[in-house]
């Protein structure tokens, strides 16, 4: 389909589609992530050494989870809407829900992952 | 936004609308494990002494830190719960990861080859996954 697309790549970066399309793309760079994280994470319980290196950088922890808890917290707000397809009138205000409980989380798992990295 | 105001009963049974319910459901269950995992490690934590923020790192990263929960999680229970969390995460990152790449392999022979190895990388993933749960 994408190699069939009329517009230059330069049109679709500066795309503004606005949250609703921020959220897209960043749901599925957050399910790419997911999967890498569950690829690493079951060759670093095999005791592979390179996993576990991959896996010891603080950036890397960083990536994942802010991309991965985006994915999860995003596909929440997905399920819930399209289960009960009445509440779409109230779309924006999950929208606000939504990115209020990503930056919370986000948060303390930046703070956790650097806390463990750093000491103190 | 009009057409999804449709009720899930009138929305038809073909592949599609089974996919969509297979990659729903698929969600809720992991929540549902999710939920049960993080209240049944918190239940336990006050034995050992654990905090929030130790239980999810180690979560996470269980190779870079102390089992802040020791030995004492480890019940059959626990490790039926992780098998199918493990089997509905691999079921629904399948359709997740197949639905990314048919928007860039256009190809029908792509397309095949691209689903083959996701399925067949799923399967080995979590033979591997489950192996390690029941073994160490």
């Amino acid at each position: 389909m994408s190699l069939r697309r009329n517009i230059s790549l330069s049109s679709g970066l500066s795309y503004r589609g606005g949250s609703p399309y921020l959220a897209y793309i960043m749901h599925r760079i957050g399910g790419s992530a997911l999967f890498i994280f569950f690829t690493l994470y079951i060759l670093s319980l095999l005791g592979m050494g390179f996993a576990n290196a991959i896996f010891g950088n603080w950036f890397v922890q960083t990536l994942l989870l802010v991309f991965g808890l985006f994915h999860v917290i995003n596909g929440l707000r997905i399920t819930i809407l399209d289960l009960f397809p009445k509440w779409i009138e109230h779309y924006q205000m999950a929208f606000n829900i939504q990115w209020i409980i990503y930056i919370l989380l986000a948060g303390y798992a930046l703070f956790v992952v650097l806390r463990n990295a750093f000491g103190g | 936004m009009a057409t999804r105001t449709l009720p899930v009963s009138k929305r038809g049974l073909n592949f599609e609308m089974f996919m969509w319910a297979f990659t729903r459901f698929t969600v809720i269950a992991m929540y549902g494990l999710i939920l049960a995992g993080i209240l049944g490690a918190l239940s336990i934590s006050a034995r050992t002494g654990a905090n929030f923020g130790d239980i999810l790192y180690w979560a996470f990263f269980p190779h870079l830190a102390e089992n802040p929960l020791e030995q004492v999680w480890m019940t059959i229970l626990a490790k039926l719960m992780v098998t199918a969390f493990i089997l509905v995460v691999c079921g629904h990152g399948v359709h997740g990861l197949l639905e990314i790449l048919d928007d860039y392999f256009t190809s029908a022979g792509a397309r095949r080859w691209s689903r083959n190895f996701i399925i067949a990388y799923a399967i080995v993933a979590s033979l591997i996954a489950i192996y390690v749960i029941w073994t160490r």
